[in-house]
């Protein structure tokens, strides 16, 4: 309740001030899009509506399909948003393609985020890890501790789900076949490396049930029970628990990954959505990140203002003691082989 | 083709109801064998449903049907053996003409070679050779009407059945179909039940005719009996146009107006001595009387007067308003003298109806012909 | 008759035909216009943006790919095999349910008519997530089953080939049934009286009659169907549980992932090129010209 308060108290505010000045109306509001879901109602309560109580200004939020749907509106120089949450790795390909313009980190300020959670274009908003989920009716708590157990379907019998695309996958499939966490990205650098990696992946194929496609469908897999074991992204496993999934995960041998905000070309309100984004990284507003959802934040200066629960926190992928199980993603490394790697990848699913 | 071992048909009190309307009303019918029979009657009373009992489409509420000695009543339609041209023809339009000639020696099980002898004869019956290769939305109309009968044929069914076959065709092919029906008829010889509503066309085709009207048998006769002597004002209103006057009985004698009626001897009915009967007074029996006639006593007289005269081209008609109301038709041959002899309109005049062409008929509807009494049970007439 | 009198008026009423002709085709002037803008236009423009490769060099790189590739030609293959299994289970369900519609009294063909059109009241993916609660390892499906005994461990009927064909069968039915039904009422019933008094039972009237009569209205839903299951989306994505891999959801990875349009222009014009070659074998072997125009067309 308090919550719709402050956004109709805004929207007033907001259509008092353009009855007023007509003309500047639209400078005083940003539009947000994400991807929806518990998801965006987490980046909802905790971002987007205290950064616009606290600076006045009215921020509107849609949701949208992903970079694909910005790339189509920037060529048609018909952009409705100022600001999309991405991922990573949509933000490092789209940075590339100049489909989002320069941050200014000097607005912007970095220096205490977790390393390697900002790009030129895209700065991180939330820290995820890609785990290893279970069902605890299948294996109670003696889940699966490595990828080396993930794949041994002789000590965890039962159906798995892994990703129908190649992101996320590789790293796991090479630490299941021995590679050490620090080795992965120097072994995947050749095609002999990501073909290791595929054959891993064959031998886990015949129990591959399903072949999931996004957090959704993740989530929903363990919910109806309908995989025992899977890939994923913590955050939807702990709203599935919360939902009364019988889903446990860890962090062991898990990727580091996050989500960044940016700035489409031709944004309405690019000036103005740079002082949201500013805003919305300081430590004051991510701190309320992990009220909602258990993403963690970037900003790594909100494990020190003590607001945070601690046992909260330590549920969380960027606190230290997570942290330190976790691989992070190698943007550098996707940026020069996702396409061949993606066709390599749909090779070995349609085989 | 050869000629067929007709059967035939004996139908006994067959009735069929349509919630409370009776299409068939406890009809009993003999079809001679090998006779061209017509089922003649107005529209809606019960031609087609009482085919299609005979074809096994229709399943009667009660009855009994026999083709020769065997009981055919339940037997399924595929089984009963009889040909049927149907009104629209239902030639199967995926298949060409031979195809369809061909259709039921195809379902026989007859050998290829046969079957192609046995169409191209079929085909030469209906005077069609060269057409089995055409489609049939390639055919005429006469040309679809023998293609089907040609269909109906060929597997030498020893009864068959036509309902108005030619009521798609122009007159003039309408003409030149009745006279081809008959040959075929005559050449092949199956019991043959045809369906119209055309007077002149069952008057001219058949051997006998049954006129039926509410479901029920009304007279069954040869055309001439029918048209002379129709069993009640239906049948003489419905064949041929006819004015019916009353008649009293006077000491046992049929009298028009006091006068004594000179009724001809052997063709009059048992019944015409019996309260109600009617005098059938039909136009081109009635002449103007010329006393001058040597036979001028074996006329029957009516006076009255002259009205508005009709030319028909080969005829030419007059109304004649007798003395009790009435109006007559005359229909006099268009020749010079006699048109030049019409009285004017306005004067009176005599006429003659001679005395062998006077014919009473019995004055209620429920009589049936003279081959059906015993069908008229007491059933009262039906709502 | 002179020369001169047979060309009274000739030349007069040959211009009256002409301009008959001209105005009969300018009645179907726009919906030409229509195919030309949203039809041949973009066609022509996927085609062309076919002929680009990655570096934005005009090459047949796009396509070469596709044959070089084993993923694309199983992409292919699966595509047109889901279409085909899809399009059989619809004929194999339809055509029995076409036929009993026809067979009902009026007022009751409608209502089981409205039951076959009721799954376009609901969205697409409504119904396919339907089938996945229905279908899933503790779908009622198995749950029922399991309970009764019926079988012991679950059925995999979703997140597999199964599944998508379930799903697909259920979306398309009603393109065969509506087609197939139309024609089926449209056969004179006097044609099966016609079959059974020449002598066929009622299985052979079928064989003979009825079946090759409904033909047409049968081959117009197989072809809507095949074609609409090959361009398929939605319900491979939910239901294939990501083994299932068609070309439409090889095109969304394309251009959503990698903004490649060259390639994913690739696939749509085989795929096209490759659903105009089925129309036109199956026009070869089924002579559907004259199926289609219902008997009235011209000389065999
Ligand atoms: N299927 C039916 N349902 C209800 N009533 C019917 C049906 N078929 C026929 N009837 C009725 O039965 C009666 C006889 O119909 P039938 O078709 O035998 O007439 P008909 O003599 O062939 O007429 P027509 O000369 O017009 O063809 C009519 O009153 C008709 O309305
Ligand atoms: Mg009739």
């Amino acid at each position: 309740m308090r919550n719709n308060a402050t956004v109709i108290h805004s929207t007033v505010a907001a259509a008092a001030f353009a009855l007023t000045f007509a003309a500047g109306a639209s400078a005083q509001s940003v539009t947000v899009a994400s991807w929806g879901g518990s998801y965006q109602a987490a980046q909802s309560k905790a971002l987007f509506m205290p950064v616009a109580a606290a600076m006045g200004i009215t921020i509107n939020e849609e949701t949208y399909k992903g970079i694909g749907q910005v790339r189509t509106r920037v060529a048609a120089n018909a952009v409705p948003w100022d600001i999309i949450s991405t991922g990573s790795g949509g933000g490092a390909r789209a940075c590339v393609e100049e489909i989002l313009i320069p941050l200014d980190y000097n607005l912007i300020d970095v220096s205490n985020f977790v390393a390697d959670t900002h790009l030129p274009c895209c700065v991180g908003s939330d820290v995820f890890a890609t785990v290893m989920a279970w069902n605890t009716d299948t294996y109670g708590d003696n889940g699966p501790q490595s990828w080396a157990d993930f794949w041994d379907v002789q000590k965890f019998p039962g159906t798995r789900s892994i990703r129908g695309k190649m992101h996320g996958m590789l790293e796991p499939a090479l630490m299941a076949d021995g590679v050490a966490p620090r080795d992965v990205y120097r072994v995947l650098d050749s095609e002999a490396g990501i073909k290791r990696a595929l054959d891993k992946i064959r031998e886990l194929k015949p129990h591959v049930a399903v072949w999931w496609s996004s957090g959704a469908q993740h989530a929903q897999l363990m919910k109806d029970g309908e995989v025992d074991m899977t890939t994923g992204w913590n955050g939807r496993f702990d709203v599935a628990k919360a939902d009364g999934a019988k889903v446990a995960y860890t962090y062991n041998q898990g990727l580091q990954d996050y989500d960044c905000f940016g700035i489409p070309k031709g944004a309405p309100n690019a000036g103005l959505a740079m002082q949201v984004i500013a805003e919305m990284s300081k430590a004051e507003f991510q701190v309320n990140l992990p009220k909602y959802i258990t993403y963690g934040p970037t900003n790594a200066e909100v494990y020190q203002t003590g607001q945070v629960d601690e046992s909260v926190a330590r549920q969380l992928p960027s606190h230290p003691s997570n942290a330190r199980k976790l691989l992070p993603v190698s943007q550098e490394w996707y940026a020069k082989w996702e396409k061949i790697g993606s066709e390599m990848y749909q090779d070995m699913i349609t085989e | 083709m050869q000629r067929i071992d007709a059967l035939p048909i004996h139908i006994r009190a067959v009735t069929k109801t349509y919630g409370a309307v009776y299409a068939l009303d406890g009809v009993d019918l003999e079809v001679r064998s090998g006779e061209f029979l017509t089922l003649l009657g107005p529209s809606g009373s019960g031609k087609t449903t009482l085919l299609m009992v005979l074809a096994g489409f229709t399943r009667p509420d009660a009855g009994s049907l026999k083709f020769g000695d065997a009981e055919v009543i339940r037997m399924p339609p595929h089984r009963r053996e009889v040909g049927m041209v149907f009104q629209n023809y239902a030639l199967f339009p995926h298949l060409d003409v031979a195809a369809n000639i061909g259709f039921p020696l195809k379902l026989r099980g007859i050998d290829k070679n046969d079957i192609h002898a046995r169409v191209e004869s079929a085909l030469a019956t209906v005077q069609l050779q060269g057409f089995g290769d055409r489609r049939i939305h390639q055919l005429s109309g006469g040309q679809k009407q023998r293609v089907a009968l040609a269909r109906a044929i060929i597997f030498e069914p020893r009864i068959l059945l036509m309902d108005e076959p030619l009521s798609a065709l122009d007159k003039k092919l309408r003409e030149h179909m009745q006279i081809e029906l008959r040959r075929l008829h005559e050449q092949l010889g199956m019991t043959t039940v045809y369906v119209t509503h055309d007077q002149r066309e069952a008057l001219t085709m058949s051997d006998r005719i049954a006129v039926i009207n509410h479901g029920r048998l009304i007279q069954l006769d040869d055309p001439r009996a029918i048209y002379d002597h129709p069993a009640d004002p239906f049948v003489a209103n419905f064949i041929g146009e006819s004015v019916l006057l009353p008649v009293e009985i006077i000491d046992g004698k049929p009298c028009y107006r006091g006068r004594p009626l000179q009724v001809a001897a052997g063709h009059a009915r048992d019944d015409k001595t019996t309260p109600g009967a009617l005098l059938m007074l039909r136009p081109e029996r009635l002449v103007f009387m010329d006393d001058a006639r040597a036979d001028a006593a074996a006329y029957n007289r009516f006076d009255g007067v002259v009205g508005h005269a009709v030319y028909q081209g080969e005829n030419f008609v007059t109304y004649i308003t007798l003395d009790d109301g009435h109006e007559v038709a005359v229909r006099s041959v268009s020749r010079k003298q006699s048109l030049a002899a019409a009285p004017p309109p306005g004067s009176t005049v005599t006429l003659g109806l001679h005395r062998d062409e006077t014919a009473l008929i019995p004055g209620h509807t429920a009589a049936a012909g003279n081959n059906n009494n015993d069908a008229e049970t007491n059933r009262g007439h039906k709502p | 008759m002179t020369a001169a009198a047979m060309d009274i008026n000739a030349a007069a009423l040959r211009r009256d035909e002409r301009r008959e002709k001209l105005a009969l085709f300018s009645l179907c002037a726009p919906a030409s216009l229509l195919v030309l803008v949203i039809i041949v236009a973009p066609v022509g423009w996927l085609f062309w943006l076919s002929l680009f490769n990655d570096a934005g060099v005009m090459s047949l790189d796009n396509y070469t790919r596709m044959f070089e590739s084993k993923s694309y030609t199983r992409i292919f293959i699966t595509t047109f095999q889901v279409s085909f299994l899809t399009t059989a289970l619809c004929v194999l369900l339809g055509y029995p349910l076409a036929y009993f519609l026809a067979q009902l009294p009026r007022r009751w063909a409608a209502l089981g008519m409205l039951a076959v059109l009721l799954p376009f009241w609901t969205s697409l993916l409504v119904r396919t997530y339907a089938w996945l609660v229905v279908l899933q390892r503790k779908g009622l499906v198995n749950q029922w089953g399991m309970e009764l005994g019926l079988w012991e461990a679950p059925l995999r009927l979703a997140h597999n080939l199964n599944g998508t064909l379930i799903g697909m069968a259920h979306i398309m039915l009603p393109f065969l049934v509506l087609p197939l039904y139309g024609a089926m009422k449209a056969i004179d019933f006097d044609y099966m009286k016609a079959a059974a008094n020449l002598g066929a039972n009622p299985v052979s009237a079928f064989r003979h009659v009825f079946l090759p009569l409904s033909l047409p209205g049968l081959f117009a839903g197989i072809i809507i169907v095949f074609v609409l299951c090959l361009g398929f989306f939605v319900t491979p994505a939910v239901l294939g549980g990501g083994k299932v891999i068609m070309v439409s959801m090889k095109i969304e990875t394309l251009v959503d992932l990698f903004f490649n349009f060259g390639t994913a222009s690739a696939l749509g014009v085989v795929l096209l090129g490759l659903t105009l070659l089925v129309l036109f074998a199956a026009h070869k072997l089924l002579q559907l010209d004259r199926v289609l125009g219902g008997g009235h067309g011209g000389n065999p």
